[in-house]
């Protein structure tokens, strides 16, 4: 009797997680499913039923998508900025983090400090403050697509430099350093065949959600006008409804992938190691 | 070795010549760092904040600093709404759902994927999160169809996707995954033997949470609340794409900056101030309590 009523109240208490689960799964399911459909689908919703729903399936809005010209010219804009904004982060955190390890202690909190601001001067502020800066006082530099990778940095640094600090404290830096010396390596060989490698998992994961934040950013580049990925999907989705739906999609799958890439290739000693985001 | 010497000698008592000395040079390293923040940060930053203080013929006054907040009060009380609720419904939502996966046993890979998209979706906002709620719950959206078929049109009552409660319904979407990602660690961070502990000591489940779960969880979860609000205060890219015209905050700044080709009116960088204000205040709080909050989770995985 006891064991048959635990059992049940076990039961009853699951009752709670299992429909939260359960509604979560309908919440954040159905705007993709809706989304692919409006993608691949050619029936206006209004004349949406019994005998429609599969009918006109095709795959005829990407198509269109891919025939426009600026979508390859802004594609290939996001991807170089991605590519530029996680070189300049690794070029310029890595090094820094390493130093602020080694040879100045005293200054982590001042630079664990600086690295956080940027989540102060959200992007649309930082916007009014390119208004204020550049345009008085370097205009030329706005001119270039490129202008928008350091303003991405900038944007990622709270995350790629705590993620680079996370990986230096995990491996004994010192010991390593000291090592590598003392067998004769130069600063740089130490970087390379000793810290690097075993920074690697933090790097990738930082480097691949940098890449994903990038691709994405709609914010910044409309605001100073820039024509990347981001800003022509919007755009052309005023043009082509499904067109655009179609690419919204397609730059969701590519996220995932890139984000499930990043979970698998970081994935060693610590599984439950916590999900990186922007925060 | 150097860092040895460096580490000892603020406690040393060899006089403030030698540190001063050693001071100068080594800071030099992190030369590349402060001068790359200072350009593409700092300067902007500091720019934006002047000009919000700086009236037409150029004198110093507050003026467009208070007027930003009388003349846009509806745009800072919009945002502020739209912050507070999300901010709430996510933090309950969020932490509800991370304990169900956390605590869920069955199907051994739903914690993980739950974390997974959690990261996904977390991180998507922008442009692409208008879209998919477009198609879902516009006026001819798949969702908006089938409720007005079956049981209730939702523009036929309070509902609309481009105004107040369809911005409210779609920031949820990333709000409740960003709750997950901060409140999982803090539920896996819950050890199985306190609970054990309290139950020996003759405590109900209710003196379980009242006297060690929620202490527990309560950095985490008010952190989590004002990561939620700057969060919501500052997204820019979904409001627009729902509506152009969104009376809020964010989208006023890149209204006034759009609008103001002389460059001297102070409203967009008034407002853009405030919101710095308020940043720094919620960001500040939630960055203290995350330390906090870090601290059970450094116990937990010991």
């Amino acid at each position: 009797m006891a064991k048959i009523s635990g059992r049940v109240k076990a039961y009853l208490g699951r009752i709670g997680p299992t429909l939260v689960l359960l509604a979560a799964a309908v919440f954040f399911i159905a705007p993709i499913l809706s989304t692919a459909r409006a993608a691949f689908h050619k029936v206006p919703t209004i004349l949406l039923n019994r005998h429609t729903w599969f009918q006109k399936w095709s795959l005829e809005g990407l198509r269109r998508a891919f025939k426009e010209e600026y979508f390859w010219t802004t594609l290939s804009l996001s991807l170089k900025l991605a590519v530029i904004t996680v070189l300049i982060t690794m070029l310029l955190l890595v090094p820094t983090a390493l130093f602020v390890h080694l040879k100045l202690p005293r200054a982590r909190a001042l630079v664990e400090f600086l690295t956080v601001l940027p989540y102060v001067v959200p992007p649309i502020a930082l916007v009014a403050g390119v208004a204020a800066f550049f345009r008085p006082n370097a205009r030329w530099f706005l001119n270039s697509d490129f202008a928008l990778a350091p303003f991405y940095v900038v944007m990622a640094m709270p995350f790629t430099y705590r993620a680079i600090d996370a990986g230096i404290k995990a491996i004994d830096v010192r010991t390593l350093v000291d090592a590598s010396r003392s067998l004769g390596g130069s600063w740089f060989t130490t970087l390379r065949k000793a810290l690097l490698p075993n920074m690697a998992s933090s790097l990738l994961s930082s480097a691949f959600l940098t890449a994903t934040i990038v691709l994405g950013e709609f914010t910044i580049a409309n605001s100073l006008a820039k024509n990347t990925f981001a800003t022509f999907s919007f755009e052309y989705f005023s043009r082509d409804a499904q067109g655009g739906v179609g690419l919204a999609l397609l730059t969701l799958v590519a996220t995932t992938a890139l984000l499930g890439m990043m979970t698998l290739l970081t994935r060693t000693k610590s599984r439950k190691a916590a999900t990186m985001t922007r925060f | 070795m150097g860092a040895l010497i460096e580490d000892e000698s603020p406690h040393g008592a060899n006089g403030p010549a030698a540190p001063r000395k050693r001071f100068g040079w080594t800071w030099l390293g992190l030369l590349p760092f402060f001068a790359f923040l200072s350009i593409f940060l700092l300067l902007p930053t500091v720019g934006l904040i002047r000009k919000a203080f700086v009236a037409n013929d150029s004198s110093y006054t507050t003026k467009g600093f208070t007027d930003a907040i009388s003349t846009e009060g509806a745009a800072f009380w919009n945002s502020f709404k739209i912050s507070i609720i999300t901010a709430i419904l996510g933090v309950i939502f969020g932490t509800a759902l991370a304990y169900a996966a956390a605590t869920a046993k069955r199907p051994k890979w739903l914690r993980s994927l739950v974390s997974a998209f959690s990261g996904v979706a977390a991180n998507m906002g922008g442009i692409i999160l208008a879209f998919l709620f477009l198609t879902l719950l516009g006026r001819q959206g798949l969702g908006t169809k089938i409720l007005a078929d079956n049981f209730w049109d939702p523009y036929k009552s309070w509902f609309s996707i481009n105004d107040f409660s369809g911005v409210v319904l779609v920031y949820m979407y990333f709000q409740i995954p960003l709750m997950v990602l901060v409140t999982l660690p803090a539920i896996d961070g819950l050890k199985s033997s306190w609970r054990e502990a309290s139950a020996n000591l003759g405590g109900t489940s209710f003196t379980y949470w009242r006297r060690v779960g929620v202490p527990v969880l309560a950095p985490s979860m008010l952190g989590g609340f004002l990561l939620l609000f700057a969060n919501a205060y500052s997204a820019y890219a979904t409001a627009y794409a729902l509506n152009t015209q969104s009376n809020l905050v964010p989208v006023k700044i890149s209204f006034f900056l759009r609008g103001d080709v002389t460059g001297r009116s102070p409203m967009p960088f008034a407002l853009a101030t405030w919101m710095i204000l308020f940043m720094a205040v919620s960001m500040g709080g939630y960055l203290v309590l995350r330390k906090r909050a870090e601290r059970w989770q450094k116990s937990a995985a010991a």
